[in-house]
């Protein structure tokens, strides 16, 4: 799936660039509720207790 | 700052200031005003619709005015490079921070760039509204460079749905409390600062 979105050009030439492809919206959210949880559990397992 | 430990009233004589009045208004103003431009650029494209247009474009505008206020205050009344990751984070990025743990300095560059690439785009796209200084006109630039504008914009908006997402995170974990109860009261605890911060790198003096 492309990070962006592209349209036929009226003019002919190929694929013409629009915009940023939003159907990957939800994955951005996973990537940062990915990364929430695999700090939660490295605090938790790996470094328990510790401030930094 | 620590205000002169004389000074100090009982009250008072265990607190380090973290963030004045003004950093805590702009950081509660920026977070709201992130808020609503998420808000009104996304929830239309996941189906609920409403006429989101001009909430967002002055919340934009809103934005770019508190974000060039926040960077006139870093260059003339706060130490600049204080966010930048310094030769010490790298040799030891482990160890005792300063002010700022190279975590945070990290994640302050990256949303920087985010939301000034959204802002710098987002400005360019209000010349393709409507609004009370000028009609649209939608042929200001080319359509590949639209595209280009339209792109980089759409980009740096999710990308800070992934940001805003880990930063709500930090501010609820227990062991980052007294850092949100700072960005809310502008203080920490003087065993707070000992316990998580190197006093020679960060004398809390301003």
């Amino acid at each position: 799936m492309s990070l962006f979105r592209y349209a036929s050009s009226i003019y002919g030439g190929g694929d013409t660039l629009i915009g940023a492809n939003y159907g990957l919206l939800p994955w951005f959210a996973f990537a940062g509720i990915a990364f929430v949880i695999a700090h939660a559990i490295f605090k938790a397992v790996a470094a328990p207790g510790k401030p930094h | 700052m620590i205000k002169g430990w004389e000074e100090m009233t009982p009250q008072s004589a265990d607190r380090v200031e973290r963030h004045k009045f003004i950093d805590r208004a702009y950081h509660w103003l920026m977070a709201t005003a992130m808020l609503i431009l998420l808000l009104t650029a996304f929830l239309p494209i996941l189906g609920i619709k409403f006429e989101w247009v001009g909430i967002h474009w002055v919340t934009g505008l809103v934005l770019t005015v508190i974000v060039l206020v926040h960077i006139i205050r870093a260059c003339f009344w706060q130490n600049f490079w204080a966010m930048m990751p310094d030769g010490e984070d790298l040799r030891a990025p482990f160890a005792k921070p300063g002010k700022y743990s190279v975590a945070q300095k990290l994640y302050h560059l990256a949303i920087s760039v985010l939301i000034l690439a959204a802002i710098a785009t987002g400005l360019l796209m209000w010349r393709k509204v409507d609004t009370p200084f000028w009609q649209r006109d939608p042929y200001w630039l080319s359509t590949d460079a639209w595209g280009v504008v339209y792109a980089i914009h759409g980009v740096a908006a999710m990308a800070l749905v992934t940001m805003v997402i880990i930063h709500v995170y930090f501010a609820l974990r227990p062991d980052e409390w007294h850092l949100t109860r700072s960005m809310l009261r502008g203080w920490i605890t003087g065993k707070e600062y000992r316990d998580h911060h190197d006093p020679r790198r960060w004398p809390a003096k301003d």
